[in-house]
């Protein structure tokens, strides 16, 4: 019994319970370790590293404020397509279809160029509100996708049964489909915010000051490079795990209440 | 299971034609490698890294070649001393990050000379004085950086316009660009007010590429003549020799200032 695997029986593939021992899952290991190395260089080497994390501070705060402000934009916009490319009205169909096809076939760094460089000729809008605009736009193709995929994943019978309990297309939608489709939805977007999150590294070409830019400027002075990266590395890691913890975390309230 | 049989094969062809490719890609690229072999018996080949978006003095000609003014001084230099000079494309920020990793012999790119740069690495004999130019849109009243209170400036990043920037008092903020040319795009939109170039750049883009929407305001006084030279890593000097011994002979003999006529620099 001991060396035996469990099995979930249910729906889907067959895959081995997870395993973990208590603390020493993968995340933990990976967070303690980027926590305790920063600390580490703090303590042991203040100088550079207390000056570079002084130096990096404001870009993490840039950092911050880029990845909410676009993951919230890109959601609003995601729902928006996702709702539109599942629409039964041919017109908002193509427009979300064509929104997506296009947006996905362009790398961000271009669109990033594009809309402030190129397109900032007409319109002079501030590098953040370009970067944000960029980011969005392009995450929101890629999570009106997602969307796409929760909405038809939920099975025919639910809309069947919505509407013959006399819900309008709006309301079955609403609050029969989509509270459902978040379930699914969710760890899909939350991979989307992490890499999100990620790419906000590429705003830095348009010479906003985030945490990668403010990196590049302290090494360019210092010569500093191994140590800069190193932090600049371990500081985006850390983000990035203590975000994926909230993406898990949210995934684990929603799984709460499925039917098992 | 035939099917899975016929599968594997189609990947395994696929991927050895995909090797094929990249064995073919390989092959080309050892070309030029063997020729660089072959020349270390002649004349001595030394790379020079160069940010080629810096016109006048380093930038691309649309056929694809380096050109510029420092490069025309650094191959006349080269023909002078006996060596042969090749110059690579390198991104600003990074190159002397490249040039401690030795992945070139010296850095061509309007290098300022500063204390703090011949710490990290050693320089050649002066080629040049420069001086930092405050670049403003035309109708602009501002001439010194004093006049540019709580406005936003930009240069770009690891340059010594960007560290006067740094330095400066009063401004709203110091934008630091990936190349020069963005900086001054970002000027003839209007997102920042001002950007401090070096003077042979300045001038260049003052004049040449967007003369109807900005001009020069005026030079950021220094108590130091700031000098621009050739770097290279600390300790190299057989390679420190040679572009000095260069650069003596071009100086000597007038053919720098016949370069300099050619590009119209003063």
């Amino acid at each position: 019994m001991t060396n035996r695997q469990k099995i979930d029986v249910g729906e889907g593939a067959a895959i081995p319970t997870r395993n973990d021992w208590g603390l020493f899952n993968a995340w933990m290991i990976s967070l303690v370790g980027a926590v305790a190395s920063i600390l580490y260089l703090l303590i042991a080497h203040p100088e550079p590293y207390r000056r570079l994390l002084v130096y990096l501070g404001d870009g993490i705060v840039i950092t911050f404020k880029v990845t909410i402000a676009s993951i919230l934009c890109a959601c609003c916009i995601g729902l928006i397509t996702g709702l539109g490319r599942v629409s039964k009205n041919k017109v908002i169909n193509l427009i979300a279809s064509t929104y997506v096809e296009i947006i996905r076939g362009i790398p961000l760094l271009v669109q990033l160029f594009y809309i402030y460089y190129a397109l900032g000729r007409f319109l002079n809008v501030p590098d953040l509100t370009a970067a944000v605009i960029a980011m969005s736009v392009c995450y929101g193709a890629y999570m009106g996708e997602v969307f796409r995929a929760g909405i038809t994943a939920i099975d025919k019978g639910q809309t069947e049964a919505a509407r013959s309990l006399g819900f309008n297309t709006r309301q079955t939608m609403f609050l029969v489909i989509l509270p459902q489709a978040w379930r699914t939805i969710l760890p899909p977007v939350g991979n989307e915010f992490i890499a999100l999150l990620k790419d906000t590294s590429l705003v830095s070409i348009l010479a906003v000051a985030d945490l990668l830019r403010r990196g590049r400027e302290f090494s360019s002075e210092t010569f500093l490079y191994f140590e800069t990266y190193t932090m600049v590395a371990l500081v985006y890691l850390v983000i990035t795990l203590i975000l994926s913890k909230g993406v898990s975390f949210m995934e684990a309230r929603l799984s709460h209440y499925v039917r098992r | 299971m035939k099917r899975l049989f016929k599968s594997i094969i189609i990947a395994a062809a696929m991927s050895v034609l995909a090797l094929g490719v990249v064995g073919c890609g390989k092959k080309d690229e050892q070309k030029p490698a063997d020729n660089a072999t072959a020349a270390a018996s002649g004349p001595k080949t030394i790379v020079f890294a160069s940010d080629a978006t810096y016109p006048p003095m380093q930038y691309m000609d649309e056929s694809k070649n380096i050109v510029g003014f420092e490069v025309d001084v650094i191959k006349a230099a080269a023909e002078k001393a006996g060596f042969k000079a090749e110059f690579k494309n390198v991104a600003w920020d990074g190159i002397f990050a490249g040039l401690a990793a030795g992945k070139y012999d010296a850095i061509s790119s309007s290098v300022s000379i500063t204390d703090e740069r011949k710490a990290a690495m050693d320089f050649s004999d002066p080629i040049m004085p420069i001086e930092q130019i405050l670049v403003v849109p035309t109708d602009s009243k501002a001439t010194s950086l004093a006049d540019l209170k709580d406005k936003t400036v930009g240069a770009q990043i690891s340059t010594t316009s960007a560290l006067v920037l740094k330095d400066a008092k009063g401004l709203k903020a110091a934008k630091t660009y990936d190349e020069v040319g963005l900086a001054m795009e970002d000027l003839v939109k209007g997102t920042i007010q001002a950007v401090l170039a070096d003077s042979p750049v300045a001038v260049e883009y003052t004049s040449h590429k967007y003369p109807d929407k900005i001009k020069i305001a005026g030079v950021v006084k220094s108590d130091k003549v700031e000098n621009i030279g050739i770097a290279v890593k600390k300790g190299n000097k057989d390679v420190l020799d040679l572009v000095n011994k260069g650069l003596a002979a071009i100086k000597a003999d007038g053919t720098f200032d016949k370069i300099k006529a050619q590009h119209n620099m003063k």
